[in-house]
């Protein structure tokens, strides 16, 4: 049989020219018996990388894994069931939402306060200003005189017009 | 990615990260111990993950981090634990078993003696099956540099069969 591929192989292998695939080759060559003479002294350092492939961690550590996993999760407040958790994407603009939220509040709160205080403001200042209305109209009515004297004094003195009454 | 879960996603690293912290460390233990650190750092950080582009190079990197603090910490060159079983089998089994272990033994005491980085990139590359540029990326050098590594260790290796 003509092992030429194979020694074209390993010699590619010991250059670190090989790919993937054929150092597969050359694993699955080296784990048959009938390995020719020439080559085989090469056998044991695949066999012994085999052996190695199939090193474990102990039998129990899945479970010591699983358990301090839970823990954690429950020391979270059950947040999460178990182990297991849903990932979901968050946009940029999803992850502002609580201060868009938080900014409307401030603003609705700032409108109603301001609408508070404008009526507040306006029941102090109207009652004021209906009272001299109704004081420079009762007595344009009753001042006695001409219409010209009459706008005169009242333009003058809008407020002393009781004057007037001693007249 | 929409569903993770510990069980599905991180632990089935744990054997290879295994491999991997027991190449370095060379102590079983303390190896599983490197590999416990590192999945829950992984699982703790799950919500980056989507910055992460290879999750198993990555979870990689930090084992063998972790691994080498433990190395230094301890400041010792402990002997590989299979190593030990085989000296220890060489006095109660047949002749030519006894010679085969033996031979066995050797090509692992050899790798094993290699530096570290060389160490890591054989098990990366011969035991894991990881491209060049997965090596690279676990340990953030080039894959020309990977490639010298590799050939530095394969050239050991293969002098060293030759010549006994």
């Amino acid at each position: 049989m003509d092992y030429k591929y194979i020694e074209q192989l390993l010699e590619r292998y010991w250059e670190c020219q090989t790919t993937l695939e054929e150092e597969a080759i050359l694993r699955t060559f080296f784990r048959q018996e009938n390995v020719p003479a020439s080559l085989l002294p090469y056998r044991q350092l695949f066999i012994e990388e085999d052996k190695m492939a199939n090193e474990h961690l102990s039998e129990d550590f899945a479970n010591r894994m699983l358990s301090l996993v839970d823990e954690e999760a429950s020391l979270l407040g059950g947040r999460m069931e178990g182990s297991f958790c849903k990932a979901r994407r968050v946009t940029f603009m999803r992850r502002l939402r609580p201060f868009y939220r938080a900014a409307g509040l401030v603003a609705i709160l700032l409108t109603i306060g301001n609408a508070a205080y404008q009526s507040f403001s306006e029941e102090n200042i109207v009652p004021q200003q209906m009272a001299k209305c109704t004081c420079e109209d009762s007595l344009q009515h009753i001042t006695i005189g001409s219409p010209e004297q009459q706008s005169a004094s009242l333009t003058a003195q809008p407020v002393d017009t009781l004057d007037s009454f001693s007249r | 990615m929409d569903n993770i879960s510990f069980r599905t996603t991180v632990l089935p690293l744990g054997d290879r990260l295994f491999r991997l912290a027991f190449r370095i460390t060379m102590n079983r233990a303390e190896a599983e111990d490197v590999v416990q650190d590192t999945l829950l750092k992984v699982w703790e950080q799950r919500s980056q993950w989507e910055q992460i582009d290879n999750l198993e190079a990555y979870a990689f990197q930090v084992c063998r981090n972790r691994a080498l603090d433990v190395t230094k910490r301890m400041g010792r060159n402990i002997k590989s634990l299979d190593v030990v079983d085989n000296e220890q089998l060489t006095t109660d089994n047949g002749l030519q078993s006894i010679e085969a272990r033996e031979q066995l033994s050797l090509v692992r005491r050899l790798m094993d003696n290699l530096p570290e980085i060389q160490r890591t990139i054989m098990e990366l590359r011969d035991i894991e099956g990881r491209t060049y540029q997965e090596i690279a990326q676990v340990l953030s050098i080039s894959e020309t540099q990977v490639k010298v590594y590799l050939h530095r260790a394969r050239t050991k290796i293969k002098e060293w069969i030759i010549n006994t």
